[in-house]
């Protein structure tokens, strides 16, 4: 129960993006269509799957003063092998992701996890958690995504719902991004509230 | 200082088991990173051969063995104040007719945008076939970016050579918005202005490199494959 619990928590009371607001920089950036949200959120669940079951595993040999370095060593290496994976792989995807793969380094919502998470826990439990955090910014990103894109350019995942008949041309642009992101953050703090205000009533 | 050893001695062991398998995972993907960088180069190559009916002007064989054998070096072949043009440049022989595909460069709105074209050159002189854009990733998405559809670029092309001649102008900067695309073309210029309201300084970029590109094989004529 309680380990469901570790996978589950990232899709909604804990969703790195409307709750703990993490990892703002490439889900603003990428998220011009639900294609690429998609493919952003899973290259981070990956790495932030690998690396949290790597931290967990070396957590009791990494000396305190020096963690830091060594986690980001870590994250490091799984973004490169990520990149290179893409690179090989799906090579369109790759390109329109540009420079915000390599800067999944820098999200601190892997960097967050490894620290508050991965390096206190089990290693199953951090696998959980890396996978469910990972899934839910993934859910999170192809809202924001899927939002986007049907607004700004009539379809969704590249299909057309009504094409371009009606598209607010703002919705693309950085813009778009902060009011979509800011009008969901509100939606689940709504719902996050009604929630509790049930659980209490009872 | 003891403590400072150790603790570096920590650190540089966990680099070295990263760049190891930072290393394993390079050698492995090394040759599917090689073969799909290709296929996207020649695609664009393929993509600006074909006419409107979707045949090739080459064969598509030669063009792989065209693009395979001709080496790529990434150096500035000429290059002017308002544009580049990049190696390499392939030719295509076709019972009378030349066909160049250059691919050119020149600066957008956030950074080079890059554009593969075809020119013919037949006894009437070097004409513009068909045009790629293949590089315009720090354009704005929904404004410049929108260059990448093809419906747009093809406002591109064909331009005859006496329109090249002349050099090619994006219809805002000569003021004369109210021409059809076609008939723009004929009097160099190319119309985007109703397809991308907004944005000029993407156009201007892919009509300068084209600009640039034919400046280049007029002078490099005759001597085709230095």
């Amino acid at each position: 129960m309680s380990s469901l619990k570790e996978f589950s928590k990232g899709f909604f009371k804990e969703n790195p993006t409307y709750v703990q607001v993490l990892g703002m920089c490439p889900t603003l950036a990428v998220t011009t269509s639900a294609l690429n949200g998609l493919g952003m959120g899973l290259a981070t669940t990956a790495v932030l799957t690998m690396s949290n079951i790597v931290i967990s595993a070396i957590r009791k040999a990494v000396p305190k003063n020096i963690r830091i370095p060594i986690f980001i060593t870590v994250i490091a290496s799984f973004v490169t092998i990520v990149d290179m994976l893409m690179h090989a792989f799906t090579y369109d995807l790759w390109k329109t992701l540009g420079l915000f793969i390599p800067l999944i380094v820098v999200n601190c919502l892997i960097m967050g996890r490894a620290e508050a998470f991965a390096s206190r826990n089990s290693i199953g439990k951090s696998m959980l958690d890396g996978l469910g955090m990972g899934l839910g910014f993934t859910g999170s990103l192809v809202l924001l995504g899927s939002v986007r894109e049907l607004l700004g350019s009539g379809t969704v995942f590249g299909l057309e719902l009504w094409g371009k008949k009606f598209n607010i041309f703002l919705m693309i642009l950085p813009p778009g991004a902060y009011m979509t992101l800011g009008l969901l953050a509100a939606l689940f703090a709504y719902i996050g509230i009604t929630r509790k205000k049930r659980g209490g009533s009872k | 200082m003891k403590g400072f050893f150790k603790t570096g001695l920590i650190l540089m062991t966990y680099c070295a088991v990263a760049g190891l398998g930072l290393g394993l995972v390079y050698s492995i993907t090394k040759d599917r990173i090689t073969s799909a960088e290709f296929k996207n180069k020649t695609q664009a190559v393929e993509h600006v051969l074909k006419d409107e009916n979707g045949s090739y002007l080459v064969p598509i064989s030669e063009i792989e063995n065209t693009v395979f054998n001709t080496k790529s070096t990434d150096e500035i072949l000429y290059e002017t104040d308002k544009g580049k043009v990049l190696s390499p440049v392939y030719v295509f022989e076709v019972s009378n007719q030349k066909i160049y595909v250059v691919t050119g460069s020149s600066i957008g709105f956030g950074g080079p945008v890059v554009t593969v074209a075809s020119f013919v050159e037949d006894n009437k002189g070097i004409s513009l076939h068909s045009i790629k854009v293949i590089e315009y990733s720090q354009e704005t998405p929904g404004l410049g970016a929108k260059i990448a559809d093809s419906s747009i670029q093809k406002r591109f092309y064909p331009l005859d050579s006496a329109v090249l001649e002349n050099g090619v102008n994006v219809d805002k900067d000569v003021g004369a918005p109210d021409l059809p695309p076609d008939e723009a073309k004929k009097n160099g210029i190319v119309k985007v202005s109703d397809v991308m309201t907004g944005a000029t300084i993407t156009p201007r970029a892919v009509v300068n490199s084209i600009n640039t590109m034919y400046e280049y094989l007029v002078k490099r004529m005759g001597g085709s494959e230095q």
